[in-house]
């Protein structure tokens, strides 16, 4: 089925060629984990600052403030708040989620769970790490700039995003920095799907692939197609702020020839709502994966799920208007959007019975992989089905700009990708560093990180439908919002627990990797190809090239004799 | 006994539906948008709670399936798992039928809903020429909103129109059509108290209408990111009896300032006002 | 030893594999993909300006003249011409493939003047709309065209260095890549500077 076989070539011998200008796919992987895991911190960090402000008003926060804000006795300034919002949710999006998902957990996985030796084009790979390296120190480098980073809210809307609105170098670097990173993105795609399409091991059909391989392949195709739309506004919104265009310039800032504010909107949109999709399709799919190893069943309906998650694939690419309802585009788009996007219910819910139908009857174990998978079909129940009120125009509009989306969001992508991308470091750690993190830190964790979550998310969306707008520094200069003071309150102190709750990930982590327990070859049992071969993987993954002989879900066979499970190596077990 | 206590809990959280009013006095007012103040408003809310309804019915059942699940399913409850793939016959039209009955009972039900509502109310301009209806230009800037009147001849960018600074006052009883645009950057014409909102963009005129039902003192909201200052873009809204907002329009055109701008009528502030009629 | 970038080429350096060129297609055809949607984005842009503009080109602003656009469409045809001969038989016409490389530093030479002379009728990139649309476009396209060329130098060093067969390709897909761009190039061509 490969379409070649790959050779093994000679380990390398350099501290530069082993760690740090590395081919392999393996050591790429974990770049992107660090280079993540990195940003999330500064991400969150940065959340909390936001969050601090909006609960105590006025107040210098702790330790930090002093020292980041001397103007202003620690309280975090109005202009550095929208700094802060706009800055969270770029660098949650494209330098944290993406680096762990796609890059990380897509590097390591796909050429192993395909019986690969390495990613098809193993120069573009390195290629896009280093590149992504460079755009994440454009983004930093915009943070000290005189007039400051990027303000203008991570959908920089024209025309505030123009000079008009945004003087200074930030916003540019930003517009800049995030071009260069959908380039490092778009080469990752085009080399996961080629490896996806071209490398699998003989005998591995599309529908015997792990249904992660499902999600990354997926997500890489949408990467592939709409990365490069977001790179065209992107362009034409710098060209207007460095060389005088006037393509979304109107009103005051076209001084010289108007253009149009609201194709911006739709460019980004149209990328951006394919955006969603791909950060949570990895995620959908290493969690399909994880109930069927966990509940030691067959995934149900595997096929019917990674069709499913095809079809929304597709459908993800037209339903981009719902985040313009109030913008007033033509009844005939508005009611065709809605529609568009109410189809989406339905392989959503389909993939979403599946998942219910992989743990009935199953014989549940509760490792902390498993415990963050069934976290996440409840955040991302929750999560999806408020989606609905967000598709729904008339109540849209008065959702829209509120702090329901702000919880929406961050219930499918915050919540349900994380939850996820937790799931899955979990998992595959004993693969990628060979040894065990610890599981009793793991489930404290986990639920210190259900509790804060909900709280959290829960709260924004109560918040929102009481009338909180979003992106606003200050929430009681309006009366109306004044009774919401406990509940923000609330929210902080939920995310400070949420916060708190990652320093023990973070502990257990490091430890694990310097004293945690050796891992066997396969901790999990789970038959999919990557454990078949050694832990830690040598640097060629596979000395033969695996010939897969049945699916990866082949869990409690009544007819296996010494093990409940079979490698996807061996002949299937039939009556 | 997990049935029981989830739908006693449902119940005690929907009986807050049932309550009137947003007295801060009970924490269930947190659980409902702002007064509703409009004629049409409440088709918002009550769409907000048949959706959310369905959610919980929805979300229930997903519940009850992964703690239930869980529970009864655990290993040590259940040491044998059913070995199954869910492509039987059976199995796949369960999960059909599941996809379909969502999109059926949830998502269809709230689209025609808010279709209906949509086209044939809020999308739905009222007929100059039949009724009379109270006219305002309203123009977003970094970061006040502008409000305008067409003064005693009825007609903008004369010099007799009324123009105010974050005061907004409407009556009750007529309704009230917006044109909004924007000096600057975008921004977003928000009333909470009627749920609906609109973006103000530059170089365009968007357009809104409602009709007040309770006089009163409100606020109004920008609620698209404009800037350092969108946090304190506040407008006031004031809902007079139909007399007292006579009187006062009366009054205003001696008081307050006018502003005539000439230059660029459709692009800038002060443009003619654009008839509607159905589109 | 010597270590060769992208160490799972075959190492037998005189051909190929089928396998690997099968999968060097795929992957040059994603690439396209990706390239074509940018350059899609684009175009949409442009049909939005165009079509909801009361009249085109907007008030002020007028057609620049086609002499030097029709040069550059000449020119970039011709080079994927010889291109195209060049690749049907590497070894015997490895000459027009210089001539492929001749008429990129022309096509770049073309669009400078195209610029240059825009500037000088007074059109800069604040003139409006179609200014902006006219320089952003044919800008981000020689950007492409550059990338290109720098493929296609490295194709030429490649084709020194270890000759035709290994490179079979390369060759291949980097033409893909140059016709690509000239496509990209007509279709802006008709559809900016004629229509």
């Amino acid at each position: 089925m490969a379409f070649f076989e790959q050779d093994i070539h000679d380990e390398p011998k350099t501290f530069l060629s082993k760690y740090i200008f590395s081919f392999d796919h393996k050591v790429i992987g974990k770049q992107f984990l660090w280079y993540g895991i990195f940003f999330l911190g500064v991400g969150g960090m940065m959340a909390l600052l936001i969050r601090w402000t909006l609960a105590f008003p006025g107040q210098a926060f702790p330790v930090l403030g002093p020292i980041l804000f001397p103007d202003t006795n620690g309280v975090v300034p109005p202009d550095t708040y929208a700094m802060l919002f706009t800055m969270h949710g770029t660098i949650m999006i494209f330098y944290a989620i993406t680096p762990i998902l796609i890059g990380a957990f897509g590097n390591y996985c796909i050429p192993l769970m395909i019986g690969a030796r390495d990613m098809v084009f193993p120069t573009l790979n390195m290629l896009s790490f280093w590149i992504a390296v460079v755009s994440g120190i454009m983004l930093l480098a915009s943070l000290v700039t005189p007039l400051g980073a990027a303000a203008g809210g991570w959908t920089s809307y024209p025309t505030l995003s123009t000079l008009l609105g945004s003087p200074g170098v930030g916003q540019t670097l930003w517009t800049l920095a995030l071009f260069v990173l959908g380039v490092s993105s778009t080469m990752g795609a085009v080399n996961y799907i080629a490896t996806i399409i071209t490398l699998r091991a003989p005998g591995m059909g599309y529908f015997d692939m792990p249904l992660t391989i499902w999600g990354l392949w997926l997500t890489a195709i949408l990467n592939a197609i709409f990365l490069p739309v977001l790179g065209a506004g992107l362009l034409l919104l710098t060209f207007d702020r460095m060389f005088g265009t006037t393509f979304f310039l109107a009103g005051a800032a076209a001084t010289s020839g108007s253009g149009d504010p609201i194709l911006f909107q739709h460019v980004f949109w149209i990328f951006g709502h394919p955006e969603v999709y791909i950060l949570i399709l990895p995620a959908w799919g290493i969690v399909s994966d994880l109930l069927s190893f966990f509940a030691r069943k067959p995934a149900f309906g595997a096929k019917s799920t990674a069709l499913s998650m095809t079809a929304i694939t597709v459908l993800s690419t037209v339903v981009y208007g719902h985040h313009m309802y109030s913008s007033q585009m033509s009844p005939l788009l508005t009611q065709s959007f809605m529609m568009l996007t109410m189809t989406i219910s339905i392989p959503s819910a389909v993939f979403f019975a599946n998942w219910l139908g992989t743990i009935w009857k199953g014989a549940l174990k509760f490792d902390t992989p498993m415990i963050f998978s069934l976290g996440v079909v409840f955040v991302f129940g929750l999560g999806g089905l408020t989606g609905l009120y967000l598709a729904t125009v008339t109540t849209n509009i008065y959702l829209h700009g509120t702090y329901f989306v702000v919880g929406h969001f961050h219930y499918t992508m915050a919540a349900s990708v994380l939850l996820g991308g937790f799931a899955a470091t979990y998992f595959w750690f004993p693969k990628m560093f060979g040894r065990m993190m610890n599981e009793f830190w793991g489930k404290v964790h986990f639920w210190l990180t259900m509790l804060g979550l909900n709280g959290v998310f829960m709260g924004m969306m109560i918040v929102g439908h009481a009338g909180m707008h979003r992106r606003i520094y200050n929430p009681f200069v309006y009366e109306f919002l004044q009774r919401l003071i406990p509940l923000n309150q609330f929210i902080t102190i939920s995310a400070l627990l949420m916060g708190a709750a990652q320093i023990i990930f973070v502990v257990n982590f490091i430890h694990a990797l310097i004293k945690g327990p050796k891992a066997s070859q396969n901790p999990w049992n789970v038959g999919t190809l990557e454990w078949t071969i050694p832990t830690p993987a040598p640097h060629y993954n596979f000395k033969e090239i695996p010939v897969v002989k049945c699916g990866p879900h082949e869990f409690g066979n009544p007819l296996l004799k010494d093990k409940d499970f079979q490698y996807q190596t061996e002949e299937l077990v039939k009556a | 006994m997990k049935f029981i206590s989830l739908l006693a809990a449902t119940l005690f959280v929907l009986s807050a539906y049932g309550q009137d009013s947003t007295e801060s006095s009970s924490w269930l007012s947190l659980l409902k948008a702002p007064l509703d103040i409009s004629v049409e408003g409440h088709r918002v809310d009550s769409l907000i709670t048949l959706t959310t309804y369905l959610i919980i019915f929805f979300f229930v059942i997903v519940c009850i399936g992964l703690f239930g699940f869980s529970y009864y399913y655990s290993q040590k409850r259940h040491p044998v798992p059913l070995y199954i793939d869910g492509t039987s016959k059976k199995h796949i039209l369960i999960v059909a039928f599941i996809g379909s009955l969502v999109f059926v009972l949830i998502d269809m039900q709230i689209t025609s809903i808010s279709n209906n509502d949509y086209m044939e109310v809020f999308n739905k301009w009222p007929d100059e020429n039949k009724e009379e209806v109270v006219k305002v230009e309203v123009l977003g800037q970094q970061w006040a909103w502008n409000f305008r009147y067409a003064g005693a001849d009825g007609i903008f960018n004369t010099e007799d129109d009324v123009v105010t600074l974050n005061d907004l006052r409407v009556p009750t009883g007529k309704k009230v059509v917006f044109q909004i645009t924007s000096k600057d950057v975008i921004h977003a014409f928000s009333i909470p108290n009627v749920r609906l909102k609109v973006d103000a963009i530059p170089g365009r005129i968007t357009r809104m209408w409602t009709e007040f039902t309770k006089p009163g003192d409100y606020s109004i909201a920008c609620t698209e990111m404009c800037g350092t200052y969108h946090y304190r873009m506040q407008a006031k809204l004031k809902v007079y009896d139909p007399n007292d907002f006579a009187n006062w329009l009366a009054e205003s055109h001696s008081n307050t300032k006018h502003i005539v701008d000439q230059e660029n009528p459709d692009i800038f502030w002060g443009w003619k006002w654009i008839v509607t009629t159905q589109n | 030893m010597k270590t060769t970038l992208g160490y799972n080429h075959s190492t037998s350096n005189s051909s190929v594999s089928e396998g690997q060129r099968v999968v060097s297609s795929i992957g040059t055809t994603i690439a396209l993909v990706s390239f074509a949607m940018l350059f899609v984005t684009l175009m949409m842009g442009f049909a939005i300006f165009r079509f909801t503009a009361p009249v085109w080109p907007p008030q002020g602003a007028s057609k620049p003249a086609l002499l030097i656009p029709s040069l550059s469409t000449l020119i970039i045809f011709l080079s994927s011409v010889a291109f195209n001969y060049f690749e049907k038989q590497p070894k015997e016409r490895r000459k027009y493939f210089n001539v492929t490389i001749l008429m990129a530093v022309f096509f770049l030479i073309s669009q400078f003047l195209f610029w240059f002379n825009l500037h000088a009728n007074g059109i800069f990139t604040s003139s409006g709309v179609f200014a902006s649309i006219l320089y952003s476009f044919t800008w981000i396209h020689a950007a492409h065209i550059v990338l290109a060329f720098f493929l296609l130098l490295w194709l030429a060093h490649k084709l020194e260095k270890s000759g035709i067969a290994p490179n079979q390709h390369l060759i291949k897909n980097i033409g893909l890549f140059w016709h690509f761009l000239g496509i990209v190039w007509l279709i802006m061509f008709v559809t900016i500077f004629v229509l």
